[in-house]
């Protein structure tokens, strides 16, 4: 009978394990980091590890940041073409290639790789094993392309929900707990914000940026988002402030910044939580959605949306819509099926059904 | 009743002023002016500095923005929306002109949604954990992740391009092919075919939605004591689930309806700009486009303002259909 009974997470853990489609979309999340990372060694025309001239680089880190690409190469003259340049160079060297040579921002010539063919342009450039999810418009891989465009889907959700997070917990929980007329102004400018079309706002200030970046639009993003997370806080605030243990602390000496974050803000963490991954899921929407409609990240950025906004253009170019359509969908689902596993694993109310 | 009807008028009307104050100030620092945009960089069309000037005041865009807001929100308190600066047509005739169309569509979605989702909503919860209802709500679940344009994308692909030639075949864009003195029949027949697909990815969305909240919504009825109560006097299941928890659900029902208001006046920006349905949505998208601020500002104020009686509504039906509510 002296067992230790489990915390509030490992109870709800133990919950979500029980739903599989849960455990399929937090792997296929796992799946696009890794896909993210290490995208420079799954797609890529830059070696991820060579030697030259007597030492080792790694040009590929240039897809991060063009800064982390070595210096040398620029220095004799490479110009981002590499497997001829390093045997004509430097015969000594040898390179580890990317597993698909195929760059994500401009079309792989003609001899650049032995026995690979130029990459087809316009409505030639259908899948082919050469090009596995066909070329855009300019001959650009579009495999290549959405590999290298997995990191912007990944830092959309989290970037921009960590905003919107953050302002709806602070504005949330300070309405919340003190109630009376700063209740009433935070309550307004959730109004507010919940009432101003979320699109005019991003198109308005997209167009007041002179020269806009994907973190831009997840910042955009995350300063509308926060509404509906700012409503659910300020209730979890109301409910959990006239509970005993809150008046407890009170009576014990705690202030209020210490009554809000040690002992409310834990007991409220878990409903707040569901709408945020909710809110991932909506942002990889939103961020898409202004992509495809050419208000998004300018280029060489390659984000999902901006290759399902190519086919606009093109319809016969099925390829454009099939492949980065499925990789927006199958993102959005798993996120929404994680956040309604941890609502089913953390809500007590739907805990009882379940028994 | 009224006093709480007019502390939530005049907080909407601090909250709308609030709103056009914002996308106002938003709108007129977008680089560029109606002017410029609509000139484009085309030298032919470029105009002298004078004219320039005389235009600008004529627009009273020479005017800083608070300014320019406040001789916005005067001729609105006149009545006057305004006049589009580049469509030189005033602002609330152009509304008018595109509401139709709008309404057209989100109309035909709204009965669409509430015709399939409640028949849908009550059996799948009636048959709650069955294997049937486990992969309807799954695939609702998918429907519902799937994004519009996505799906408006797949569906030009398959209905425009791969069921080219055949009775398949649907139109791309626009309203209609058909002059305006064609017979109506036939031009009827073309608008509805133009319709399917924007109705098609506007309802698609909103009935997964609707459903899972029916759903939902009856799970938590279904658990109450009135429900054994009910059982126990022997009432049958499909009394129990419509007489009983369906009547108790209508609540959260009616809020949804509210809060859907704006969305089936407003139409949807995406769907309206990839298939060009000439709907308010659409004019949004344009007016942004070609910074014709009095446009924007038209658009704005009606949305804003269908979202505020929208929630207002909720909130009245909400005390109507529930005795135990009350708004004092």
């Amino acid at each position: 009978m002296a067992h230790r009974s489990s915390g509030f997470w490992a109870e709800a853990w133990r919950r979500y394990r029980r739903r599989p489609l849960g455990i399929a979309a937090l792997g296929f999340v796992g799946l696009l980091v890794v896909i993210a990372v290490f995208a420079p060694a799954i797609a890529g025309t830059k070696p991820v590890l060579c030697r030259y001239k007597g030492r080792l680089y790694a040009p590929c880190l240039g897809y991060f940041d063009r800064r982390l690409e070595p210096a040398i190469f620029a220095k004799d003259k490479f110009r981002g073409t590499y497997p001829k340049n390093l045997a004509a160079k430097d015969p000594e060297s040898w390179a580890i290639w990317p597993l698909v040579f195929q760059d994500p921002y401009r079309p792989v010539r003609a001899d650049e790789w032995p026995g690979r063919p130029e990459n087809p342009a316009m409505d030639q450039g259908h899948p082919t094993w050469s090009n596995l999810f066909g070329t855009d418009q300019g001959g650009v891989d579009v495999f290549a392309k959405m590999v290298h465009g997995t990191t912007i889907a990944l830092l959309v959700g989290f970037v921009s929900m960590g905003i919107a997070g953050t302002i709806g917990i602070v504005v949330g929980a300070i309405g919340g707990f003190f109630g009376g007329w700063i209740d009433s102004v935070t309550s307004r400018l959730t109004e507010i914000v919940m009432c101003i079309p979320t699109l005019v706002l991003i198109l308005a200030i997209v167009a007041i940026i002179e020269k806009p970046s994907i973190w831009h639009t997840m910042a955009i993003i995350g300063f509308t988002g926060w509404t509906g997370i700012a409503r659910l806080t300020r209730g979890e605030f109301l409910r959990i402030r006239g509970s005993e243990y809150v008046t407890a602390a009170r009576a014990s000496g705690a202030g209020p910044l210490r009554i809000m974050v040690r002992h409310i803000l834990p007991n409220a963490l878990a409903p707040i939580l569901v709408p945020i991954t909710f809110g991932i899921a909506a942002a990889i929407l939103t961020e898409s959605g202004l992509s495809f409609l050419g208000f998004g990240s300018p280029p060489p950025s390659a984000s999902w949306g901006s290759v399902l906004n190519g086919a606009r253009s093109n319809l016969a170019m099925w390829w454009l819509v099939v492949f980065p359509g499925t990789a927006i969908f199958l993102t959005v689902l798993a996120y929404n099926l994680i956040g309604e596993g941890l609502q089913e694993a953390t809500d007590p109310r739907l805990r009882e059904a379940r028994k | 009743m009224a006093t709480y009807l007019v502390r939530r008028l005049l907080l909407g009307l601090l909250t709308l002023v609030a709103i056009t104050t914002i996308v106002y100030g938003l709108a007129r620092n977008m680089p560029g002016s109606p002017l410029t945009a609509q000139l484009g960089e085309d030298p032919s069309r470029k105009i002298n500095a004078a004219d320039y000037e005389r235009m600008q005041r004529a627009y009273g865009l020479d005017k800083s923005w608070p300014e320019g807001y406040l001789q916005w929100a005067g001729n609105l308190l006149r009545g006057d929306l305004g006049r589009s600066i580049t469509r030189k047509q005033p602002v609330a005739s152009l509304i008018a002109e595109r509401l139709g169309p709008t309404l057209l569509v989100s109309g035909t979605a709204f009965v669409l949604i509430w015709m399939l989702a409640i028949p849908i909503g009550l059996y799948s919860s009636a048959r709650a954990g069955k294997p049937d209802e486990r992969l309807t709500s799954l695939a609702l679940y998918a429907l519902y992740s799937f994004p519009t344009f996505v799906a408006a994308l797949f569906l030009q692909v398959v209905f425009a391009v791969w069921a080219k030639g055949t009775p398949w075949e649907l139109p791309l864009f626009g309203m209609t092919d058909l002059p305006t003195d064609a017979p109506i029949g036939s031009r009827l027949v073309d608008v509805a075919r133009h319709m399917i697909l924007p109705v098609t990815c506007q309802t698609y969305v909103s009935l997964a939605y609707d459903i899972r909240f029916i759903r939902a919504n009856m799970e938590e009825a279904v658990r109450q004591d009135y429900i054994r109560t009910a059982r126990a006097k022997g009432a049958g299941p499909w009394r129990v689930l419509f007489r009983h928890a369906f009547r108790n659900t209508l609540i959260p029902l009616v809020t949804l309806l509210g809060l859907s208001l704006p969305s089936l006046m407003g139409g949807s920006i995406i769907i309206e700009q990839i298939f060009t349905w000439p709907g308010m949505g659409r004019l949004f998208f344009e007016s942004i486009r070609e910074r014709d601020y009095p446009t924007i500002m038209g658009l704005t104020l009606m949305f804003s303002v269908l979202t505020l009686l929208g929630q207002l509504l909720a909130d009245l039906l909400y005390c109507l259909v529930d005795p135990r509510v009350s708004v004092d």
